[in-house]
């Protein structure tokens, strides 16, 4: 194999998922009616805002070799926290500051901060402690769940203040503030991931944590940080949801979390650590959307979107498993 | 010491003897096995059946069973096992919780099916608005809206389902498009809104408004699916009036949305009466007496009850409620409970 050939194999293995993304938009836009229109995708992107930033903060924590099965809760509490805070009906306190422009710095806050705080407490659990990141972070998935119900009483805050919904409501250049939130959360953290030590080190502690830890990198510091980055980047999910949704019931972002993993594998992500990049994640989610947009135009029942979802996390896996077989032949 | 000890000792002997009388005064415990706690009619039916049942003399308790069927057949063994005066159960799948009914009633518990009706056992008292009802109500002001907007009953629904795994959510659906087979010139587009979640919801109307910008009418099967609905509408430059909305259920955010003119008509689920209901025919299941058929006033609302295969039925109607009626206080979405107290049927 000549170099030439090698380096475009190598490079569509680099960016499998981004080809697939291109080739379903191409074949459902020849297919379905009404799906090829800037409008719908303007939408395919808008509708990955939330699951968007979402994944990025389980990324993080399964690149760093480890889980976040919290995320969807928490994500679901700092928008409960924003919409008791700063909606006008339901439930919502209609909390008011002055100047107005203040209150999305505030809610902005508050979101995050909720998510760091259970990130934190997650990650001292699983680090300091010891203990298996799957528990914690399902009994954080059980209770942060429970505690969104307690909080609301089950009912929901609705209408939220006029100052922070403009994010969802204003445009640039055809897509609403709150995608390009997400954008920008997936430049700085590829960024972070690529160009930082801190970056660099949790794909490290990743593929090997005994061996980083002999190499002398503060293995627990970085895991701490990854768990309160990923718990306050589910808070600013949380925020965009609230945004999106104009408020929060108790049952907001209820499925999301498989659907983070979906696109996380899908991304190219191994759930062993070690191996991974937030732009092909991001390419997942945007893929899960884009077939969430096709069903919905073609009016299937959404029973289908789960299967077909399924089904694509299957061929994910395969698909890495094939890459690796050719990686370990071009090697 | 002797002496402090005697001293808190009385004082917990006088609490004991103050509390016994209000025990005495109990007609014994009702346990209430609601579906979920994740929605706003369920979450007031709790706290209405309490209010009722406790004036009645009832002890009130309540599990939640998180949408899970299989949780709620635990639960109805475990509360059989505690011998309640009755069990009061919405069902979380109608079907599914039939052995369950059947196991309680052979223990000698009385079954109160609350708003979800279980038709193929028998049960002792069942309370509802009716599902498909809600449906046929809301095909009838989806004929009115589409006869002002159009002239004539044409065009085209959006209509977001709940849950598709959801009975509630299909009974609607059956109820809505029964009714609305009479008038070929509507189309009904229908999508689901997976788990009962607002921000599904939303996506599917930004989709559909662009596949098909001409939709007349948005039916949502809960208040809270037309709130993401609205945000939707909203981001698309879209203002109160521009698309007509519906939505069922009775929620408060529903009532909020019509006080802000977006949604044209919200098909309330009658919460109040149905928990009402079952307060007053209470006695008469705990002791096993028969109920007649007949009408009866709940809460100033003329209810049916009838015998049906599966027992006794009452059947309380549900209402549209528009501009012109919003602040009605009898609406549950009002959250003014009754000050009326409810009393038992002879």
């Amino acid at each position: 194999m000549n170099p030439r050939t090698r380096h475009a194999l190598e490079l569509v293995l680099d960016n499998l998922v981004w080809f697939m993304l291109v080739f379903v938009l191409v074949v459902f836009s020849l297919l379905i009616p009404n799906y090829f229109q800037l409008g719908i995708f303007a939408n395919i992107i808008e509708a990955s805002s939330v699951l968007g930033v979402m994944s990025i903060g389980l990324a993080l924590v399964i690149i760093a070799g480890h889980m976040d099965l919290s995320v969807e809760s928490v994500a679901a509490l700092s928008a409960m926290a924003v919409g008791i805070l700063f909606c006008s009906s339901g439930i919502g306190l209609g909390v008011q500051l002055h100047p107005e422009w203040l209150m999305v710095p505030v809610s902005l806050l508050l979101a995050v901060l909720v998510g760091g705080i259970i990130g934190a407490f997650n990650g001292l659990l699983i680090v300091r402690v010891k203990m298996s990141a799957f528990i914690i972070t399902l009994a954080s998935y059980i209770w942060v769940r429970g505690l969104v119900l307690v909080v609301s009483g089950g009912r929901s805050a609705q209408d939220l203040a006029p100052a922070i919904r403009w994010f969802g409501i204003q445009r640039l250049a055809g897509l609403p503030l709150t995608a390009w939130i997400a954008i920008a959360c997936y430049v700085i953290f590829s960024l972070i991931m690529a160009k930082t030590p801190f970056g660099r080190h949790l794909v490290m502690i990743g593929g090997n944590e005994t061996a980083t830890f002999r190499a002398g990198i503060r293995v627990n510091r970085n895991l701490i940080i990854a768990f309160v980055l990923a718990g306050a980047i589910a808070g600013l999910a949380g925020w965009l949801l609230a945004i999106r949704t104009s408020g929060a019931t108790a049952n907001l972002g209820v499925g999301l979390l498989f659907n983070a993993f979906a696109a996380v594998v899908i991304g190219g992500v191994s759930l062993k650590g070690g191996v991974g990049t937030l732009p092909g994640v991001y390419a997942g989610v945007l893929l899960l959307s884009a077939i969430n947009t096709a069903i919905n135009l073609m009016g299937l029942p959404a029973n289908f979107t789960q299967v077909i979802h399924g089904l694509l996390v299957l061929a994910a896996v395969l698909l890495d498993a094939f890459k690796q077989t050719i990686r370990q032949r071009l090697a | 010491m002797k002496r402090m000890l005697f001293s808190v000792f009385g004082i917990l002997a006088l609490a004991v003897a103050t509390l016994t009388p209000a025990f005495a005064q109990s007609k014994g415990t009702v346990y209430y096995l609601v579906p979920t706690l994740l929605d706003e009619f369920q979450t007031g039916s709790v706290s209405a059946l309490e209010l009722f049942l406790k004036q009645v003399g009832y002890d009130f308790k309540t599990l939640n069973a998180d949408n899970k069927t299989d949780a709620q057949q635990s639960q109805m063994n475990d509360v059989i096992a505690l011998k309640p005066k009755a069990i009061i159960l919405a069902a979380v799948d109608f079907n599914a919780l039939k052995p369950s009914v059947e196991a309680a009633r052979a223990a000698g518990i009385p079954v109160v099916e609350f708003d979800r009706q279980i038709t193929s056992t028998p049960s002792d008292f069942t309370s509802v608005a009716g599902t498909v009802e809600i449906g046929h109500v809301a095909a009838d002001q989806a004929e009115k809206l589409l006869k002002a907007k159009n002239g004539s009953v044409k065009g085209k629904i959006l209509q977001v389902l709940g849950d598709p795994g959801d009975p509630y959510t299909l009974d609607i659906q059956k109820g809505f498009e029964e009714k609305m087979k009479a008038f070929p010139d509507v189309k009904i587009i229908s999508l689901p809104a997976m788990q009962w979640e607002a921000s599904n919801a939303g996506t599917i109307v930004a989709d559909q408004m662009l596949a098909n910008p001409d939709i007349d009418l948005i039916f949502s099967h809960a208040a809270h699916l037309s709130v993401a609905g609205v945000a939707s509408l909203e981001a698309a430059g879209k203002k109160p009036g521009d698309v007509m909305l519906m939505s069922s259920n009775g929620a408060p955010v529903g009532l909020d949305l019509i006080r802000k003119g977006w949604l044209n008509v919200e098909v309330e689920q009658p919460l109040y009466a149905q928990a009402a209901a079952v307060a007053m025919f209470m006695d008469k299941v705990v002791n096993k007496q028969e109920i007649k058929p007949g009408y009866y006033d709940v809460l100033g609302l003329k209810s049916v009850v009838t015998k049906e295969a599966w027992g006794p039925n009452i059947k309380i109607p549900g209402a549209a409620i528009t501009k012109e009626n919003v602040d009605n206080p009898a609406f549950w979405g009002n959250q003014k409970p009754p000050t009326d107290t409810v009393k038992s049927v002879e």
